[in-house]
């Protein structure tokens, strides 16, 4: 994890040649740590008014609500009126929730299964990039979709499947006379899953071209004295110099794709009551649908307790993922 | 686009000989050339949807639906203007732009000394705090949304733009100090030593020395807030409850949402899609490549 902390920004500070005056450096590592210098003593005193700011705002805006969330979680509460503790009920509640089970199950869907699609593109698309031609440009395009709000994509996927929309009419002269309901309720969900691979790939492409792109050329002119296969040169060298790469895009999409709403929110249009299809929902849905949606009495307690249980899905992914992925690392 | 056009640079290139053996050249195997072709079509794909999109905003909406594939034939700015007034989009664009603005200069001006402390002090309490900033990453925001909510309410910040500026502030903390954490360390430690030497205060060195050598790791951070600011939904449509609050991605929901009672605008939803998609565009294609740059250095934790 340090290791990355501290990796120099190539390009970023080209410092060092130009202030070749000063005397001989003295021998001050950054971990300089008698506390003699005065500098070092002075720099302590700033702990309050440097890090205070920062501190106040992000535990009071961040850590208590996620705290809070938990202690919600455990009362059964309308909003307003009186917190009733019921310890783990709301837990036991939802799981008997099949509304719940199924918004869950989607978002460990998107989670594993669009997470794989991901992976497998991304790390195709990294090998052909890898030495083509124009692939600055390539990588440039594939990576702007990161930028967009997903709502965007929502909202154009309801125009391009409609009924008498763009796909269909593509479909047409292929002798496709009866197209698919595309945007019907059981169909929404796996197309938000076409969509977010399609949109969220070239993200984890750049990422992964990164780490590729570390390894230094004589590796693959060793491979080719050796007579390695490409393969071969898959397996044994870019794959285990990039292990850590992979890792880190595996935790990324962990934490992200728990967070997936907007897009399932608009989805192909709205479906009138400005909430989607129950079969779509995903676990942020359903917090959000439960709090907020003024459909019934607000279920506080039901839905943070869906919300901690994504963190909790989040934390016991994120452990696994390190432990999994953990391997002597490879200094190069 | 065709293998020969692919194939010709690729072979002056090494015939240029960038110090580049041939065994880089990775062999033309066929799978290969069909991977890069594939390639080259979702390239041209992004691009053309792009086009598109900004194409269609210029039509009316029943020139869209009669031939979703045309170009417009002048430049009507009737969508943005009905986008503008009636879909309430010129007070969201201009809370969006407040918000985005506003909230990324304060996460960056408070992060960045939170940041420098963390890095250029090294003893228990800050490895601890740096571990404490780093946990947000991981909290998504679903969790805080309803406390969040509760908090606000109690002192009459929800509903109101200052109340999601704050926010938007506290909820970017765990990543902007990290990301920054991660570039001052990076940043070589003899000027400030020099200036220290000189007699400048703890408080000088990072006012006059660091800031100014650490301008490019500020400005990625601070674009990469502007755009996550600019793009967040889900905080905005909980916290927001009046249409004159509203920023855009909260607007355009509102916007499509009417759309299921009054027909469909395509017209002025593509407006008000470009008119969120296009800063980004712009952002981009100014300041790409810090961009990609940033985020893959602030992501390889």
């Amino acid at each position: 994890m340090t290791l990355h902390l501290t990796e120099p920004r190539t390009g970023g500070a080209p410092v060092h040649s130009p202030e070749s005056r000063k005397p001989v450096p003295r021998k001050s590592q950054r971990g300089s740590r008698p506390g003699g210098s005065s500098i070092d003593v002075q720099r302590k005193k700033l702990l309050i008014p440097f890090v205070g700011p920062a501190f106040v705002l992000y535990t009071v805006l961040f850590i208590v609500p996620a705290l809070g969330a938990v202690w919600i979680s455990l009362h059964k509460w309308a909003g307003s009126g009186p917190m009733k503790f019921v310890g783990l009920d709301n837990y036991g509640r939802i799981f008997r929730d099949q509304l719940f089970l199924s918004s869950f199950g989607n978002t460990l869907l998107l989670l594993f299964v669009v997470g794989t699609a991901i992976f497998v593109l991304a790390f195709a698309l990294t090998l052909v990039l890898r030495d083509m031609a124009g692939k600055k440009i390539a990588r440039n395009v594939i990576f702007f979709p990161h930028l967009i709000n997903a709502l965007v994509f929502g909202v154009l996927a309801g125009f391009i499947f409609n009924p008498g929309g763009m796909v269909n009419t593509l479909l047409a002269p292929l002798g496709v006379t009866d197209p698919p309901k595309w945007l019907a309720q059981d169909n929404i969900f796996p197309l938000i899953m076409v969509t977010l691979v399609c949109t969220t790939t070239g993200y984890f492409t750049t990422i992964l071209m990164a780490g590729v792109d570390r390894i230094p050329p004589y590796y693959y002119e060793d491979c080719a004295l050796a007579g390695a296969s490409a393969f071969q040169r898959l397996r044994y060298v870019i794959l285990p110099l990039t292990w850590d790469v992979f890792g880190t895009c595996a935790v990324l999409w962990t934490i992200s794709s728990v967070k997936i709403f907007e897009i399932v929110w608009v989805f192909g249009g709205s479906s009138g009551a400005g909430v989607p299809p129950t079969q779509s929902w995903t676990a942020a849905v359903y917090t959000y649908v439960n709090a907020f949606s003024g459909q019934s009495t607000p279920a506080y307690g039901a839905a943070t307790a869906s919300a901690v249980l994504s963190l909790a899905l989040i934390s016991v992914l994120v452990v696994l993922l390190r432990r999994a992925m953990r391997r002597d690392a490879v200094e190069f | 686009m065709s293998e020969h056009k692919l194939l010709a640079p690729l072979t002056t290139r090494r015939r240029a000989g960038r110090g580049v053996s041939p065994a880089l050249r990775g062999e033309r195997s066929i799978l290969r050339g069909i991977g890069v072709t594939l390639l080259w079509m979702v390239v041209a794909i992004s691009i053309a949807a792009l086009v598109w999109m900004v194409a269609q905003a210029f039509r009316d909406t029943r020139a869209i639906l009669d031939d979703p594939w045309g170009v417009p034939t002048s430049l009507d700015f009737g969508n943005f203007v009905r986008a503008w007034t009636v879909g309430d989009f010129a007070v969201a664009t201009w809370n969006s732009l407040l918000t985005t603005v506003v909230s990324s200069v304060l996460t960056v001006a408070i992060a960045a000394p939170c940041s420098y402390y963390l890095s250029r002090v090294d003893n228990k309490l800050t490895q601890g705090l740096s571990l404490y900033f780093i946990l947000g990453l991981g909290i998504p925001a679903q969790v805080i949304l309803i406390p969040l909510f509760v908090m606000l309410n109690k002192v009459y910040l929800t509903d109101s733009i200052i109340g999601l500026n704050l926010v938007y502030i506290g909820v970017s903390m765990p990543f902007t100090v990290f990301l920054l954490t991660a570039f001052f360390r990076s940043l070589p430690l003899e000027m400030e030593e020099a200036a220290a030497l000189d007699g400048t205060t703890a408080f000088g060195t990072f006012w006059r020395i660091t800031l100014p050598l650490a301008k490019g790791g500020i400005l990625t951070a601070f674009i990469l807030q502007v755009i996550s600011h600019w793009n967040e939904t889900l905080l905005a449509l909980t916290l927001l409850q009046s249409t004159e609050k509203y920023t855009l991605p909260v607007a355009l929901i509102s916007f499509v949402q009417q759309q299921t009672y009054s027909g469909a605008d395509w017209g002025g939803l593509f407006a008000g899609l470009v008119i969120v998609v296009l800063p980004m565009l712009i952002i981009y294609v100014w300041l790409g490549r810090r961009l990609t740059e940033g985020l893959t250095l602030g992501m390889g934790k």
